[in-house]
């Protein structure tokens, strides 16, 4: 019964950039839906606009026009500070450059999305801890983003975006920059919350991540189009 | 052609970094056009100074003027050449990894530092030379504001040689200092220069870590500025020297002006009445308003018969119980000479000659040493007894004929009279020679004096008192008047008080363009933290969140950089600026109030760029 409701919810979704005189419509009359516990992958070719599609489902972009529903929230018009909990709390955001702040240690790194969640101290402890051996990465607590590799930054990220065990999670080419044999540690991550339930967008052009997919999309002309296993 | 290429690469990189490039130009225009301000406004506030005080005041308070004006001058341009340097190191640092990847790809050394000289080149060149277009307008601009609301300014053009040191020593003090992360960078490996290690300085890990409990943003305040140790080190220093400026402005102001004023209450003293003919009263009124005032020379007989005050009337007053002293004068106008003084010189046991055998005319002013009702700022000691052959010289007469006064004599009615001390007074612009009564009676056989001076007790009715002193004098003799000195303790006082207001705008101006400055630095800060700070908004930091931060980081530096400039000022201040300060405790509370003004004021003025940034879409900061 609960796999059955919409996650993520998207109707009529556009969005237009403009560049001096150059007007770029990335995404055209966008619709999408993502049922809770199910996987959802979305190719499509370079600059075709996943990475957009994937910010506005976050709530870090705003769309021009049609209407964004996440867990029955509707997200436009909403203010930032909102938004921001909303993110906090729901959504785990794994970026293709993995965005880890330089100056905190991975463990650091992992826990600050539970310190704005207000979490005790002694629980996100424990969580960083677990999330940590979760992505083989337990005795890399102290060390700074630079002095680890970027199969390793990636499985950071992994473990930050599940810091407040979101619902929800949003991940932009996962193995995009890593080798095969990192990457298999990247698809056995997913595996894993997939197997826990997870709700999951992922942008990928791999083929080990789209054997994850229930539903396989491509990203056309800034429309979705259905894609059979 | 080389040169063609390395200049066509750098404008085009420079106009496809617009933000960057303009943020750059902007804060070094504002530092640079602040500083030729302050410097071209301080010039023209000593000139200011000294055209208003123009044979007023003394010497020993034109030089506090003087040497006050100067120390800022110098202070304000320290600080620009430090916001310079800093902001030039700032802009290199942060193209370590471009020079880095263009050097991957291939590019020769030579060629890549020519690339980075010249954008330095250029960006050092526009930010001086608007910077000093700015200053000047800036200048032009305050001058006619502060005329127009009643200041002496002088209205005169700016000094073109001042523009031009000022846009030469910032442009070279700029491009040194700019080239060094270059040629650094340049001289490592191009992987080193890519490395994050390298660039951000995280190579040198400091293993401080903020305690496990504290929050986030503390967190990530300290580690930022822990990690970044030679950008906070340089903010630290910059800011040190700001808050130095400012205390010496602020605090040396007050303390400057408090100084002064009490050193003319204590020399005239306070509820005194002046008793005199009316003419000598006129006389010494004109002596004493001449530190406010400037008044020609003209003759006057002191030794006149109908000036003279009788026994009779100074044991009225004497009687009058609102009366705690009465001091009696005896005022001339002499010729006095210089008498060279010795010193032994203490490795050679030699004796040395001091002095000439200079000469000037001086009011000489007979007093007993037991009933003077004033004080004075003294350098010395005071006259020991009324018969003793010993004198003090006020300030300006001191340094108009004396080398080492207290250790000279000076010659008055061919009689030597030693040199005791050395005080500030402001009658006749502290051109006077206080020498005991009797003895001066003797040298010039009078046995009178020629004005009284009576203290009110201050436990006595004041008006009361002043009524009884007024019958009393008139039914002595009709043509004496009784004035009181108040009157003209307070001229001479708002006059000080006028000075210390103008001279006061050189701090208020300096805070100003701190913070200007100031706010060019947090956003160049800020802009080698957006990318991070957008990670986190994405990742659910609320805008504020960025604030805490961002004011976390600010209030570190600045609390600390405020009490190594607040303290350091002070001292400045109280062993440089101002001998013997008077400070008491409203001087402490109102200095401390303007200095944590001005750190409210940095603090606020810090804070603009970061609450700029927090409302900016979180894929705009990410940029």
């Amino acid at each position: 019964m609960e796999l059955n409701k919409t996650a993520v919810s998207l109707s009529m979704l556009s969005k237009v950039y403009t560049v001096g005189d150059v007007t770029i419509e990335v995404l055209n009359d966008l619709n999408l839906k993502v049922q809770k516990g199910q996987f959802a992958v979305i190719t499509g070719a370079s600059g075709s606009g996943k990475t957009t599609l994937l910010n506005i489902v976050a709530a870090i972009d705003k769309p021009t026009d049609g209407s964004v529903v996440v867990f029955d929230e509707n997200l436009n018009g909403k203010d930032e500070d909102f938004l921001a909990d909303f993110r906090c709390s729901n959504i785990g955001f794994v970026f293709q450059s993995y965005n880890l702040v330089s100056t905190l240690t991975v463990a650091e790194n992992v826990a600050f999305p539970m310190e704005w969640a207000r979490k005790p101290q002694a629980q996100i402890a424990k969580q960083v801890a677990e999330l940590l051996r979760l992505v083989g990465l337990e005795r890399r607590g102290d060390h700074f983003p630079f002095q680890l590799s970027g199969g390793e930054q990636q499985r950071v990220a992994f473990a930050r975006a599940l810091a407040n065990d979101p619902q929800l999670l949003l991940v932009d080419e996962p193995t995009g920059n890593l080798d095969t044999k990192t990457s298999q540690v990247i698809v056995d991550i997913l595996r894993k919350l997939q197997d826990d339930g997870k709700t999951a967008i992922i942008m990928t052009h791999d083929e080990q991540v789209l054997d994850l997919a229930k539903q396989r999309l491509r990203l056309e002309s800034g429309k979705l189009v259905e894609q059979n296993g | 052609m080389d040169e063609i290429v390395e200049t066509f690469f750098s404008v085009n990189d420079l106009l496809r970094r617009k933000f960057q490039t303009s943020l750059v130009i902007v804060s070094l225009t504002l530092s640079v056009a602040s500083t030729l301000f302050l410097l071209t406004f301080a010039d023209k506030l000593g000139f200011g100074v000294l055209a208003i005080a123009e044979g007023k005041l003394t010497a020993s308070f034109s030089i506090i003027f003087s040497h006050f004006i100067s120390f800022l001058s110098f202070l304000v341009f320290l600080v620009g050449a430090i916001i310079i340097s800093f902001l030039v190191f700032l802009m290199t640092s942060q193209r370590i990894r471009d020079i880095g990847l263009i050097r991957a790809a291939g590019c020769p050394n030579n060629l890549v530092f020519g690339y980075f000289m010249n954008e330095l080149f250029i960006v050092n060149f526009a930010g001086c030379a608007l910077g000093v277009i700015l200053g000047v307008i800036a200048d032009i601009a305050s001058t006619n504001l502060l005329s127009s609301l009643g200041f002496q300014i002088p209205q005169g053009s700016t000094s073109i040689w001042l523009v031009l040191f000022v846009f030469a020593t910032f442009f070279v003090v700029g491009l040194v200092l700019g080239a060094k992360p270059i040629l650094d960078v340049t001289k490592i490996t191009p992987i080193k220069a890519l490395s994050p290690t390298y660039y951000l300085g995280l190579g040198k890990v400091v293993r401080f870590k903020a305690a496990s409990k504290s929050g986030l943003t503390l967190k990530l305040a300290l580690r930022s500025l822990s990690r970044r140790k030679s950008a906070t080190f340089r903010i630290v220093l910059c800011l040190t020297t700001v808050f130095i400026l400012i205390t010496v402005a602020v605090a040396g102001g007050i303390i400057a002006n408090q100084t002064t004023n009490s050193w003319i209450e204590k020399a005239v003293g306070k509820d005194v009445i002046l008793i005199a003919h009316r003419e000598t009263c006129d006389q010494y009124k004109l002596l004493l308003s001449k530190f406010h005032e400037s008044i020609p020379d003209a003759p006057f007989n002191y030794t006149d018969e109908r000036y003279v005050i009788s026994e009779y009337l100074v044991g009225n007053l004497t009687s009058i119980s609102g009366v705690r002293k009465v001091d009696r004068r005896l005022v001339l106008s002499a010729h006095v000479k210089e008498i060279r003084g010795y010193k032994i010189d203490p490795e050679t046991s030699a004796t040395i000659p001091i002095g000439d055998n200079r000469e000037t005319g001086s009011l000489v002013i007979g007093v007993n040493p037991e009933n003077m009702v004033n004080e004075w700022f003294l350098d010395g000691r005071l006259l020991r007894d009324d018969e003793s052959f010993e004198s003090i010289v006020g300030d300006s007469l001191a340094r108009k004929i004396f080398t080492m006064p207290l250790n000279q004599s000076i010659t008055l009615s061919n009689r030597s009279f030693d040199v005791v001390g050395v005080c500030l007074d402001p009658i006749n612009n502290g051109n006077v020679t206080y020498v005991p009564l009797k003895t001066l009676q003797n040298a010039i056989g009078a046995t009178e004096s020629n004005i009284v001076l009576a203290k009110i007790d201050p436990l006595a009715n004041y008006t009361e008192t002043l009524n009884q002193i007024r019958t009393k004098v008139i039914t002595a003799d009709a043509s004496f008047e009784v004035f009181e000195l108040n009157k003209i303790v307070n001229e001479n006082l708002g006059f000080i008080g006028y000075l210390w207001s103008t001279i006061m705008f050189l701090p208020m101006f300096s805070l100003t363009a701190t913070c200007s400055c100031l706010t060019g630095y947090v956003s160049l800060v800020l802009a080698e933290q957006q990318h991070e700070f957008g990670v986190l908004r994405a990742l659910g930091a609320k805008p504020r969140a960025l604030i805490a931060i961002v004011a976390v980081q600010s209030l570190i530096v600045l609390v600390s950089s405020y009490a190594a400039g607040v303290s350091l000022g002070i001292i400045t201040t109280l062993l440089i600026l101002v001998p013997e300060p008077i400070i008491t405790s409203y001087t402490v509370i109102e200095i401390a109030s303007w200095l944590l003004v001005a750190l409210a004021a940095t603090f606020i003025v810090c804070l603009y760029p970061a609450v700029k940034l927090s409302r900016k879409p979180i894929l705009e900061i990410m940029a």
